[in-house]
């Protein structure tokens, strides 16, 4: 129990996200209209993308400098699920321009910078699926893992910013800040970045433990 | 026990979001007594049937939960185990 208040807190902040997320007040905008409510779904969705990835970077530098199974697969474990992380964030993406930009896919520079970022960390999937003897499959895919992070960096953050995007806050656009100054947005939105984040955590700290178990398993028979 | 707890907080919390909305839909004052303003349980059909959507949404977000609360319980519980077997050999 005094180890995982985080979690009851993650699903507090969850709770709160939908309730609060549906019915409180939000700017009316045209174009937008209540899908500004996304802010608290889908953008949550690639912080929470970030944070977990960034997980998988510490361990697997981890990993270089001391070579334990349990390194290995918490570095594993969170890429997953960040790629999870990102594939919905992706989707509802897709979903949220439909309505707003008119087209699934508009070809924004930040879209295509995303599925190009996204194709770095399957690539990391199939290099990883491709070794058989585990200490190679850790050590290589350890040193993928970070070089494939900090080519999302500036795909995600810098190279959307330097031209024209449909995204707020890159080229021309203002960015939600802009009109996002009465803070109504902000009281659901950084307690939804912080539950959806935590909720990616969670996953990943059950999925670990679980192959964790799965080797001592094999170890011991 | 710690999936109890949780559950009973998570009760509580609809218990006192649908308690907040009754007293809501209590003080909005009746305008003219005809007949389309009869008082019936009416909150879930206000705003056009929002409070459905939340429902619904709340329900899977705590389906999810829940069941991530149960596979945490049986990964705990191999661990228990696991390290009672490494105790006994």
């Amino acid at each position: 129990m005094k180890n995982n208040w985080w979690k009851i807190l993650a699903a507090l902040l969850l709770v709160f996200t939908v309730i609060a997320g549906l019915l409180t007040e939000v700017p009316r905008l045209a174009i937008l209209n209540e899908t500004i409510r996304n802010l608290f779904f889908h953008v949550p969705m690639w912080f929470g993308m970030i944070v977990i990835l960034l997980v998988s970077v510490v361990y697997s530098v981890k990993y270089l400098r001391n070579p334990s199974i349990k390194n290995d697969v918490i570095a594993y474990e969170s890429a997953k699920v960040g790629i999870l992380f990102g594939v919905l964030g992706i989707i509802t993406g897709m979903e949220w321009a439909k309505f707003t930009w008119g087209e699934y896919w508009s070809n924004d520079p930040k879209q295509n910078a995303a599925a190009i970022g996204l194709l770095l960390y399957f690539a990391y999937l199939v290099l990883r699926s491709s070794f058989a003897e585990q200490q190679q499959r850790a050590r290589i895919s350890a040193v993928y893992n970070i070089f494939a992070f900090f080519a999302l960096i500036p795909l995600l953050f810098i190279l959307p910013r330097l031209t024209d995007s449909l995204h707020p806050g890159n080229g021309g656009n203002p960015g939600f800040n802009s009109y996002d100054l009465d803070n109504r947005l902000r009281l659901v939105f950084y307690p939804a970045v912080i539950g959806w984040t935590l909720l990616g955590v969670w996953i990943v700290n059950v999925k670990s433990r679980l192959e964790l178990l799965k080797q001592r398993l094999y170890e011991t028979v | 026990m710690k999936l109890f707890k949780i559950l009973a907080i998570w009760c509580f919390i609809l218990c006192a979001t649908a308690g907040t909305k009754s007293v809501q839909a209590q003080a909005k004052p009746n305008a003219a007594a005809d007949q389309t303003n009869v008082e019936m349980a009416d909150t879930l059909r206000q705003d056009g049937k929002i409070y459905v959507v939340v429902a619904v949404l709340v329900t899977v977000l705590g389906g999810i939960l829940i069941y991530l609360v149960s596979l945490d319980r049986k990964v705990s519980k191999l661990e228990k185990q696991l390290k009672d077997e490494y105790v006994n050999r």
